[in-house]
């Protein structure tokens, strides 16, 4: 009955009721808008991560990642290499010799992490092979070819067909160098990706480091997001002794700019809450001055303080109801019409390299986003008819039927 | 037995400005069962005042007032709306029915307070148009209803929960002759067949002279009460 009345209650003033509607419908666009498009801006940087580098698996020697010296390698994984080509669910993997050494040119030298890689199978797990902006991507052809980033192309003053020289320690300890020639020059959108890492091909890596057999990471991608923790254990029953991770726990800086932005989607909706409480109150309370002889009589005829209070806050909680599927899928709309072409941000496109985020940003709309948004302005509604419920119980029936 | 028993009620209205009414000053009465007993007086003689403390609306300055063996008086706010809720029915000069209500849902209303049963309320709905024969109207809302329309809506609201009594500040000042006649009938015709106390205050002449006893007041006291016919 209550909320029958409620509802009777706001379309009384259609028009008041319908500005209010839209304003909660606007503000939560904005906010749906605003925080699909840094959803879409940290997808963008953790895809480029995983397209670029991390893939969505990694195994390693479990005291690599913390030391990653050359002798936490991963031993003989041949029955590990067996297993992981005949499984389904995974897409693509490639094995890594990694090495942290230094570069040289006559210009200069930089510390690096050298990367040996089956050019063929690393094309398909990571994209650096689309990534060349001069020159060409590692190939079986030619002697101790090296690809590596702009950035550190100019700092070493390297062209296309440059010799560099990469010096690092071998197998047993031992300085060892090794002339390569720069077949190529790629460039991400992370611009420091592309001043510390360098490839090479593993076999040339391998010889260099006086052991065929070793290898320090397999990064496997897979057909199904959904399975990754499913091909996670799968893969640490197969290796129990070594370290199986998926791409957020190699990253920190993934979960990190997840967090954050959970951290930023709040106090973006705490301010807009903030905004739409005040609309409310105004409203409400104009709505219950309005009526004050009508909840004069109800409170006569024996309507109690509580069933008053609660309609009040029906009648906002009703408000809200209607208005916050309009924003939420206003929001969708526009999110959708955008998350085909994406948003453009060239005209940023060298600020944000920086940080390794792409120019086109494709903005997503997340459930969880829509939860929030959901509770927010749930939050919103009850705490903006408070106040103006307050002020309804606490008429005097008898001066409020008085007045005519 | 006395269903109303007011002892020395005085009523100051801003008793700490410069201008305090004395607004009643010492009212006694008894009120039986089943009376159909007008209150009259000029304008600003107190009665709807007395009615509202009667009805536990307001409180008296001074002085008791008895329902039930209970000083009602004394209750906290919630209480007094349970109260009125469950034995007072209300009928204002403006009718005061609730606009988003229709005729049936206004006079159903109290009954869904007391979380009565649908059949319950569907008979005494069914019962009360019929008593104010506004059969035809139940589904109107109070703006498509003419005055006298609505002030029986009121009425039959007033009794929908059986109350001990019912209460009437002027129901008929906003009110044309025949329609005046039609809602003393009504009332008249329920006060006797579901023995319903009525108390109701008025200006008109027509109006006293139908009631069974007729209460005076002058400045806040009573100055008359007789019995007529
Ligand atoms: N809320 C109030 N504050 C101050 N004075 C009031 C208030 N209500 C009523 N009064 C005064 O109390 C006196 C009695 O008023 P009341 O309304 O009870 O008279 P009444 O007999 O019902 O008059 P009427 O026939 O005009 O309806 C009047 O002098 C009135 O001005
Ligand atoms: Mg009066």
């Amino acid at each position: 009955m209550l909320l029958k009345i409620a509802w009777r209650n706001i379309w009384r003033s259609k028009t008041r009721s319908i500005i209010v509607i839209l304003s909660i419908a606007f503000g939560i666009w904005s906010v749906a808008f605003l925080l699909s498009f840094s959803n879409g801006m940290v997808n963008s940087y953790i895809e480029r991560s995983i397209n670029n580098e991390l893939a969505h698996i990694q195994i390693h020697h479990p005291k690599f990642m913390d030391e990653p010296e050359l002798g936490y390698h991963l031993g003989d994984v041949q029955d590990l290499m067996d297993q992981i080509s005949k499984d389904s669910t995974i897409k693509s993997y490639a094995r890594r010799t990694l090495v942290y050494g230094m570069i040289s040119t006559a210009k200069g030298a930089q510390g690096i992490k050298i990367s040996g890689i089956s050019p063929e199978m690393e094309s398909q797990v990571t994209s650096i092979n689309n990534a060349m902006a001069t020159g060409e991507y590692l190939s079986e052809s030619g002697k101790n070819p090296v690809i590596i980033g702009q950035k550190l192309a100019k700092k070493l003053g390297a062209k296309e067909r440059s010799k560099v020289v990469l010096t690092f320690q071998d197998i047993d300890g031992n300085i060892t160098a090794g002339a390569f020639r720069v077949k190529g020059i790629f460039e991400t959108y992370n611009a420091l990706f592309d001043e510390g890492n360098v490839f090479v091909r593993r076999k040339d890596l391998n010889a260099l480091l006086n052991d065929p057999v070793i290898s320090h990471e397999i990064a496997l991608k897979i057909h199904d997001l959904h399975q990754l923790d499913h091909v996670k254990s799968a893969m640490k029953n197969a290796a129990p002794n070594l370290s199986v991770q998926k791409y957020s726990e190699i990253s920190p800086e993934v979960e990190l700019y997840e967090s954050q932005i959970s951290i930023a989607s709040i106090i973006i909706i705490g301010i807009v809450m903030l905004a739409l409480i005040f609309g409310i109150i105004n409203t409400m309370l104009m709505a219950v001055l309005e009526r004050y002889k009508e909840l004069g009589i109800l409170m006569a005829i024996g309507m109690n303080k509580v069933k008053v209070f609660f309609m009040i806050v029906i009648e906002t909680i009703l408000l809200a109801l209607i208005g916050a599927p309009i924003g939420i899928f206003i929001g969708w709309l526009s999110v959708r019409g955008f998350s085909e072409t994406g948003i453009n941000l060239s005209s940023f496109s060298e600020g944000l390299r920086a940080y390794g985020i792409s120019e086109l940003i494709y903005p997503e709309l997340s459930t969880m986003l829509v939860g929030y948004l959901a509770i927010g302005i749930g939050i919103t509604a009850i705490l903006a008819s408070v106040y103006p419920a307050m002020k309804a119980i606490r008429l005097d029936p008898v001066s409020a039927i008085r007045k005519l | 037995m006395s269903v109303i028993e007011a002892i020395n009620i005085h009523k100051v209205y801003n008793p700490d400005s410069d201008v305090p009414v004395h607004a009643l000053r010492g009212i006694d009465l008894k009120i039986d069962e089943g009376e159909f007993t007008a209150i009259v007086g000029p304008s600003g003689s107190g009665k709807t005042t007395l009615l509202n403390i009667i009805g536990g609306l307001d409180r008296p300055s001074e002085g008791k007032i008895i329902i039930d063996n209970q000083d009602i008086s004394t209750f906290k706010d919630n209480e007094l709306i349970d109260f009125r809720q469950k034995n007072i029915g209300f009928v204002f000069q403006s009718y005061n029915l609730i606009p988003v209500l229709t005729a049936r849902e206004n006079i159903e209303f109290v009954m869904l307070l007391q979380k009565r049963t649908e059949q319950e309320r569907e008979a005494r709905v069914m019962e009360l148009v019929t008593a104010v024969g506004l059969e035809d109207k139940i589904h109107k809302r109070p703006n498509q209803l003419s005055g006298g329309q609505q002030q029986r809506v009121a009425v039959a609201r007033a009794l929908a929960s059986k109350p001990k009594f019912i209460l009437a500040d002027e129901p008929t000042a906003n009110l044309d002759s025949a329609s005046t006649t039609q809602l003393l009938d009504i009332m008249h015709q329920l006060n006797r067949e579901e023995k319903i106390t009525f108390i109701f205050s008025t200006h008109d002449q027509r109006v006293i002279d139908r009631a069974e006893r007729v209460i005076t007041i002058d400045d806040g006291k009573v100055v008359n009460d007789e019995i007529q016919n």
